[in-house]
Order: C-alpha cells, then sequence, then structure tokens
C-alpha cells in the first residue's frame, strides 16, 4: 500500500448501524487519487448512478485524499459525492478544515453511507468504530448550533459536519456544513437529510506516515511561503467579493434573473464599501496559509462574505442593501441553504412573478424583506417555499408558460455569477459541466478574463482552453489543494507530481497526472450516461440564445455557436 | 487616458481611477510606477507581474508594452485571477 492512504473506505449501513472496513485497491487510488476523483469511483463501483434519487439505496460518500494530514497548505479538505437530487447526475461538493483530518485519522480513504436511520441520528465514528445515537433533540436546529451541542457533548476532539432544517426537510439544494463551511452545491444536504442523518461526528488518532518527510516538508515549506504573495492576495485582502466590481465593470454580473449584467447597486455590495463601515475579520482552514474568508461583524453576527452568495442574493435579486444580502447569506448557512441555487431559484421567481406567472405579488424585485421571508420559507418548505425548494427547473416545470426558458439552470443546477453571454468560454464550460453550471468544475472564465480569446465572441479555439480548466479542476478536487492556490504554481501538474511522489512514494509525473485528470472528467460522464444523460443536456436556457446582453448588446452569442463550441468539446474529449 | 483600478490593483493605487498620458502600455505602466510607489513590486520592464491584468476599454485584454493607446482609451487593471 502506498503511503498516504490507509487502503480502505468504510461502508456503514445507517438502517442497520452495521459498517464494513471495504479494501482499496492500490491501483485504482492511482488512477482516481481521492477526493472527488476516488468518490466518483466509488459511486459507480456501488451503483449509484442507476439508483433512484435521495433513496435509502443511493449512497453517499465523503472522501479524503492522499494529501490530507500532510503539512502542504490548503490540504484539509474532503469531497461529498453524490447522485444529485437537483439535477440527477453526479454531483461532487467540498468542503475544508478539521473535519478532513479528523476523518483521515479514523483509518480510512473514505466513508460509504446507505441506507436509512430510524429516526434523525448522529452518525459517530470514533477512530474508525462507527455507531448511531439519536439526534431528535436537534431537530431543526441550525447547522453552528448542531455541531456546537455535539462538541460539547462529545468532547472537542470530535469534528463534526451536519445539515441544517434544509436538509431535514429535503431541500434539493440543501449543503452539509463543516465549522462555517458548507459543501454547498448540488444538494448533498438532502442526501444526508434522507438517510435521517443530522450530523456525522468524526475522532480518530491514526497518523499517516510520508514517503518522503524530508521533501515534504522542504515543498510544504515552498509552498507556503509562495502562498504568501501577490497571486493569492485578492484572497487575503478582499476576498471573493472582489469579483463584484470588477464582473460589473465588465457587463458579467448577473442581474435581475439575468436579465442584464450590470447592476446599479453594486458598489454598496464590493467588499470595500463593507469593511468601510463594519468590523471585519479573517478566518483561514486548518493548515490553511491563505485565510480568504473575510467575515464582517463578531461572535454570532459575524457574516462570511463570498462573491457567490453576494452576487445570487444581491444583483440577481435585485437587492442592493448591504444589511439585507448578508442577514440573507447568515440565513442560507444556518438553514443550510446553497446561496447560488437559493438566490437563483428566488430570482426566478420574482421574474415569474413580474411576467404574471406566479401569484405570490409580494416577492419582487429589489425588495429585501420579500428575499428573507422566501429563504425562511424554502427552508420549512412552508407556501411558495415549497415549490422553490425544488430548484428553478422543477418549478418552471410546475409553473409552465415558458419560465424553463429563463429558469437559470444547467441540469438543473442554478448558474453560478458568471454572465454566460458576456463570458462566452464560461458559457461553454456551464453546458458540458458533469454537475451543471459551475464555476468550481470549469474555470472557463479564466479564459475568458485573458489574451487567450475575445470574451464575447469566442470560437472554437476556446474549446481546447477550457477542457484544461476543466483537467486541472479535477485534479485539484482529487488531491485536494484549494484552488486559491492556482496562482503559485509555475507548472502545476509537475508540482502536483512532486506533492504525490513526496506523500505516496508513486514515480508519478506530470504526463501521468494529465491522463489522471482527463480519467476522472470521463469517470463523471459515464456517471451521467449510465443515470440518462442525453446530449440535449449540454446547452445553455433559452434566454441566453440568440438575445444580445441589455447592457452589453456585442455580447451575443447564437444557437449555433453553442452547438458548434459543445460539438467540439464532445470530438476532443473523444465522446 | 483614464486608468481604473479594481480590486488588489485599487488596494494598491488608493484610488478608483487615475489620468494617465500615454501613447502605449508600456509607457503608461512606466508612469505608474512612478506616480504609485505600492505598483513597483508588480510592473517589471516586461509589463505587469502575472498576478494582475490589463484590459482596454473593457473589449480586450493586452499585456505587450508596444501596444498602442489612445486619449479616449480606458485602461483597466485588475487581479488576473478574475473569479473565485
Amino acid at each position: 500500500m502506498a503511503f498516504g492512504y490507509h487502503g480502505r473506505y468504510l461502508r456503514i449501513d445507517v438502517s442497520s448501524g452495521c459498517s464494513e472496513s471495504v479494501p482499496l485497491d492500490d491501483a485504482i487510488l492511482r488512477q482516481f487519487i481521492g477526493g472527488s476523483g476516488l468518490g466518483v469511483r466509488l459511486l459507480l463501483d456501488g451503483g449509484a448512478a442507476e439508483a433512484e434519487l435521495l433513496s435509502p439505496e443511493a449512497p453517499l460518500v465523503f472522501a479524503f485524499s492522499p494529501l490530507v494530514g500532510s503539512p502542504l497548505t490548503t490540504s484539509a479538505k474532503f469531497a461529498v459525492v453524490s447522485k444529485s437530487p437537483l439535477t440527477g447526475r453526479v454531483n461532487d461538493s467540498l468542503a475544508s478544515s478539521g473535519f478532513a483530518v479528523a476523518g483521515k485519522r479514523c483509518g480510512c480513504d473514505a466513508i460509504m453511507i446507505v441506507g436509512r436511520a430510524r429516526e434523525l441520528s448522529t452518525l459517530i465514528l470514533d477512530n474508525g468504530e462507527a455507531r448511531l445515537e439519536s439526534a431528535e433533540e436537534y431537530r431543526g436546529a441550525t447547522c453552528r448550533d448542531t455541531e456546537a451541542a455535539l462538541r460539547a457533548r462529545l468532547g472537542a476532539g470530535f469534528r463534526i459536519a451536519s445539515i441544517g432544517p434544509a436538509g431535514e426537510n429535503s431541500v434539493r439544494y440543501a449543503t452539509i456544513s463543516h465549522d462555517g463551511r458548507h459543501a454547498g452545491r448540488g444538494g448533498s444536504g438532502a442526501v444526508l437529510g434522507s438517510k435521517n442523518v443530522k450530523a456525522i461526528a468524526l475522532r480518530g488518532t491514526r497518523y499517516m506516515e510520508w514517503a518522503h518527510p524530508r521533501e515534504l516538508t522542504e515543498l510544504s515549506r515552498s509552498l507556503s511561503a509562495r502562498s504568501f504573495g501577490p497571486a493569492t492576495a485578492k484572497y487575503r485582502e478582499l476576498g471573493t467579493a472582489a469579483n463584484l466590481l470588477t464582473f460589473n465593470r465588465f457587463g458579467a454580473l448577473p442581474t435581475r434573473n439575468f436579465q442584464t449584467g450590470a447592476f446599479e447597486g453594486a458598489v454598496s455590495l464590493s467588499p470595500e464599501q463593507l469593511s468601510a463601515t463594519r468590523s471585519k475579520t479573517r478566518e483561514s482552514c486548518v493548515t490553511c496559509t491563505i485565510g480568504c474568508e473575510h467575515i464582517y461583524g463578531s461572535g454570532k453576527n459575524g457574516v462570511r462574505v463570498e462573491y457567490e452568495s453576494l452576487f445570487a442574493l444581491g444583483s440577481l435579486c435585485g437587492v442592493s442593501d448591504a444589511d439585507t444580502v448578508l442577514q440573507a447569506s447568515k440565513r442560507c448557512d444556518e438553514l443550510g441553504l446553497d446561496t447560488i441555487s437559493t438566490g437563483g431559484t428566488i430570482a426566478f421567481a420574482m421574474e415569474c412573478v413580474e411576467r404574471g406567472w406566479l401569484a405570490e405579488s409580494w416577492l419582487k424585485f429589489g425588495d429585501g424583506a420579500a428575499l428573507l421571508r422566501a429563504i425562511d420559507l424554502i427552508g420549512s418548505r412552508q407556501g411558495i417555499g415549497d415549490l422553490l425548494a425544488e430548484g428553478s427547473r422543477r418549478a418552471a416545470q410546475a409553473i409552465g408558460h415558458d419560465s424553463l426558458s429563463i429558469a437559470p439552470q444547467v441540469k438543473g443546477l442554478e448558474i453560478p455569477g458568471y454572465e454566460p453571454r458576456a463570458l462566452q468560454t464560461m458559457a461553454l464550460g456551464f453546458a458540458v459541466g458533469a454537475r451543471g453550471a459551475d464555476h468550481n468544475r470549469s474555470g472557463a472564465y479564466e479564459v475568458d478574463f485573458s489574451e487567450k480569446v475575445d470574451r464575447r465572441h469566442v470560437t472554437i479555439e476556446a474549446v481546447r482552453h477550457a477542457i484544461e480548466t476543466e483537467d486541472k479542476a479535477a485534479l485539484m478536487d482529487s488531491l485536494i489543494l484549494c484552488k486559491f492556490l492556482r496562482g503559485v504554481f509555475d507548472d502545476f501538474y509537475a508540482e502536483a507530481a512532486e506533492m504525490l511522489r513526496c506523500v505516496t512514494g508513486w514515480d508519478v509525473d506530470s504526463s501521468e497526472l494529465h491522463e489522471t485528470a482527463r480519467r476522472i472528467v470521463s469517470a463523471k460522464r459515464q456517471f451521467n450516461v449510465l443515470a440518462g444523460w442525453t446530449p440535449a443536456e449540454d446547452t445553455l436556457p433559452e434566454r441566453f440564445l440568440d438575445t444580445p446582453l441589455p447592457n452589453d448588446p456585442a455580447a451575443s452569442l447564437s444557437r449555433e455557436r453553442l452547438a458548434a463550441l459543445v460539438a467540439e468539446y464532445h470530438r476532443q474529449r473523444a465522446w | 487616458m483614464q486608468v481604473e483600478f479594481f480590486g488588489i490593483p485599487r488596494e494598491r493605487a488608493g484610488v478608483d481611477s487615475l489620468e494617465i498620458p500615454a501613447a502605449t502600455l508600456g509607457q503608461l505602466l512606466a508612469t505608474l510606477k512612478f506616480q504609485i510607489p505600492s505598483f513597483r513590486d508588480f510592473i517589471s520592464e516586461g509589463g505587469l507581474h502575472a498576478a494582475f491584468a490589463a484590459n482596454l476599454n473593457g473589449d480586450r485584454f493586452v499585456s505587450d508594452p508596444a501596444t498602442p493607446l489612445r486619449d479616449t482609451d480606458r485602461l483597466l487593471i485588475l487581479s488576473a485571477d478574475a473569479g473565485g
């Protein structure tokens, strides 16, 4: 067995409470590494693609990676992988910090959960020994309160991931939260909720050994030193929220359900403005030297601010009042809701009201009170919230009219804060994404913000660039390393190979990792094909096709051009 | 011509925008380096540090120091790492 691995995963059936240690072949680990890659492979082996959504037999995998527990900066991450209740396709969402380290110390490379517990339960894994305890007393509790209560009861040595009320209520875009961070996209919280598991508590003492510890320490020092440089300054000093004014200037800030790409209230939501009028602190995940989390306010009132939350709950809903947007973001965190899908679905509903397709006249663009009310209704699935908890695609199918054409989603996953007509390499990345419209699995926006393409008139040449970003993301998500590090590498694949060599002892090189990345992307595709994928899914909603952006008429994407890009993508992938 | 700053470049510049006369991108960056000392570490003879990017009028990204500029142009300087 390679260093850096335990060579086994735990399969826990929460119906019976039984757990089984399943060996993992060295070859499989080398082919899929860990994180997203390993998780998808385990799902394929477990027949997850064909499983009914949210059924007891549908597995949910927490996958760790060989780098977890090493001194490499940003390596304390884990992937949560399952069939998405929102898309019916593969879903891998990542989160960070001590849960990953504790999971690895439990003596396994992944945890697969199947079944459905008889009552709302906490799954406790203490040094690899699994048991279930009732969590009925935490029913309805927020993610933060659940985590605090469980740590107080079980002991500070435990690391806990939990769902909020949204996960309990099967909101299709519910998150799994750990230490204030979320495995956010695609509804993994609903999957855990469907198993009647409120929380997972981990503690372990099985430390790893590295193949070349001295070289690994040197490598870690070098990487940490570079992580303090200019390539990560944006994340340290302003956070991802720095995108807001930049995107607005480029006419690429989605506004009022993607009706336009410029928001008149952008300045009031910018980090520059937020920090001028509020106290701010920074936090880091375990082992991270970047510290990208910018928290406005203090104590229990503190709110983590990310670009995606500001865009989705701000400009996308037409809300410019910063206090309201911060409150909305905090409420999503408490309920365990993905802020992108929450904002996207509410903005969609607001436009449906505007067009007379929905009767909820109170749900208007720009109305902060309506935004907050809608979030609470979604979390509890009450009133209109029951429909919106299904996500914009299912809601559109129920609303009818022409609403599917304005539902801001691909494969059912709501589109993040990148206007596709203004950023057309990203448009391709969204269209072909295995888990739907996604900025974490495709970094194609980087291509749009470069000299490589004309972002508003991309050609076939953009396809290979989009593929490169998708492959790189697949590898980073499987190693796992934070993508905020991506700017510090001169040759990412070569450096990643060196990291893996030092950790595992494999004689891996850059060329092997290129192949590995493509294999992982293909495995996600294989999952989707087994789950019923058809080529027609690789597209964008009608709204984005043949209609220029009102704020920038040059930003227009024809149906034919997108189809040509997608066809070329499939050709280059050899699918 | 007008230079607009976004994100970290704005933090370093301390202003949203500046009027700087220049015939080429190279001239503009040289002037910028002189006017804003905190930019010195981010501008070399070859152009902007890889962590920053320059865009002309919101249309195209530019890096060649010989890129001609007109009085009516607006140069946008932003973090190269635009997403997140």
